[in-house]
């Protein structure tokens, strides 16, 4: 039997905002997960990205005041949102040093944190906003399904 | 107006930080999404060229109806109920996003409403008897029969409903019933009677357009709208829902902590 398949994606744009109260999505709870009293900053070349769902694990490899070397994961935006953003699977910058500000986990034996500012290090953005209406191609200013950015 | 407030929004988030910031000060918050989870563009939606300050476009003033005298009653009575728990008593006053069962929102629908966060986007395979609809958040699938309807029984309720649809032209229209009492929209679930009927044009190589219309005795007049579906050149990812399942259990070992320290949880 033939079959087609699309892929697509709802424009939102900003009015989804204004019309729907949507339920707060409140199975990430940052409080349950990271420790407010445990804020950490971390300087470190990516090594690897985590492509899954609901959000993103950017690994950055750190090297300590005694030059040893460790891998945490800082969490991230959905794949689709990384995307959105023109940082495509194939073009992610492994290598490139970032300066992350988060929170790490409760459970303090795991390099983990959550990033709540991801910037090079001379302080610009790793994650910049879309144009347009965030969807690919929407007629605005966006063009190319998504592939245009830093790819 | 709007466009400026996103515009706005999407400038505060890409300025620059400061290279020498200390690491976040110890505030006893965590803080939750920002820029770096969320991406919500910003220009409004637009059809026919035409830039849309709500997706809603029956009634023409953009906005959900009234409740009808009926669907009034039914919200009281529904609150009543939802009175009779505490917000953290039992799994199933939980939101059926967290229960990881249903896209939080009405992002499966129908109607399928984008949700203001991330993951709106929808695989969609045609057969010449089936049409599927894969949506990204939380992996819900629909399948829509094509041809004449045979209904389910009333009882019947699965989740996303009964759904029918057949080619009036090019264009899929598809009418859904049975939809199943806990898919809530706007917190408030849907009556028996309900159904919406949905329309999937395709308007060119790039873009279906998605109508909805939803006919529910709850409301006093019909309702639905218009939003744009873009190709999308990349894959859905599975979504898991890992913390969704922890997090669901860690509510309510949390709000039983809570009780045997003598604190009662909120309630709602």
């Amino acid at each position: 039997m033939r079959s087609r398949s699309v892929l697509c994606t709802a424009a939102v744009g900003a009015l989804a905002l204004v019309m729907y109260a949507v339920p707060a999505v409140a199975h990430h709870a940052f409080g349950a997960e990271f420790d407010a009293d445990a804020p950490i900053q971390l300087t470190g070349e990516i090594v690897k990205l985590e492509w899954v769902n609901p959000h993103s694990w950017i690994h950055i490899e750190i090297t300590n005041d005694d030059g040893s070397k460790e891998v945490w994961m800082v969490e991230g935006g959905t794949p689709n949102v990384l995307v959105r953003r023109g940082l495509r699977r194939e073009c992610l910058p492994i290598g490139t040093t970032l300066v992350v500000d988060g929170f790490q986990t409760k459970d303090l034996t795991l390099k983990r944190a959550n990033g709540r500012d991801v910037t090079f290090p001379d302080g610009r953005k790793f994650f910049l906003g879309s144009s347009g209406t965030g969807a690919p191609d929407d007629g605005a200013e966006q063009r190319g399904r998504g592939t245009e950015g830093r790819c | 107006m709007l466009e400026g407030r996103a515009a706005a929004r999407v400038e505060r988030g890409a300025r620059a930080s400061d290279p020498d910031r200390a690491a976040p000060a110890v505030t006893g918050n965590t803080g939750g999404y920002n820029n770096v989870y969320i991406d919500r563009g910003k220009i409004v939606a637009i059809v026919d060229g035409q830039p849309r300050s709500s997706l809603l476009t029956t009634p023409p003033d953009g906005r959900i109806p009234a409740m009808s005298p009926m669907g009034e009653k039914r919200m009281e009575e529904y609150r009543a109920f939802r009175a009779q728990f505490g917000r953290y008593d039992n799994p199933e006053t939980r939101p059926l996003g967290e229960r990881c069962m249903m896209s939080f929102g009405s992002s499966a629908g129908p109607p399928m409403i984008p949700n203001n966060f991330y993951n709106n986007n929808y695989t969609i395979v045609q057969t010449a008897d089936y049409v599927m609809i894969q949506t990204e958040m939380v992996h819900d699938t629909r399948i829509i029969r094509l041809g004449e309807p045979g209904r389910l029984p009333e009882h019947m309720r699965p989740w996303m409903g009964d759904s029918w649809g057949h080619w009036e032209g090019d264009v899929l229209v598809v009418e859904t019933t049975n939809i199943n009492p806990m898919q809530t929209f706007s917190r408030f679930p849907p009556s028996k009677d309900r159904k919406v009927t949905e329309r999937f044009s395709r308007v060119d190589e790039e873009t279906i357009l998605y109508e909805f219309t939803i006919e529910d005795p709850a409301y006093s007049e019909l309702w639905g709208g218009q939003i744009p579906f873009k190709a999308f050149d990349d894959l859905l990812y599975e979504y898991s829902c890992h913390e969704g399942n922890y997090a669901l259990d860690n509510i309510l070992r949390g709000a039983r902590y809570q009780e045997r320290q003598g604190n009662q949880p909120e309630q709602r």
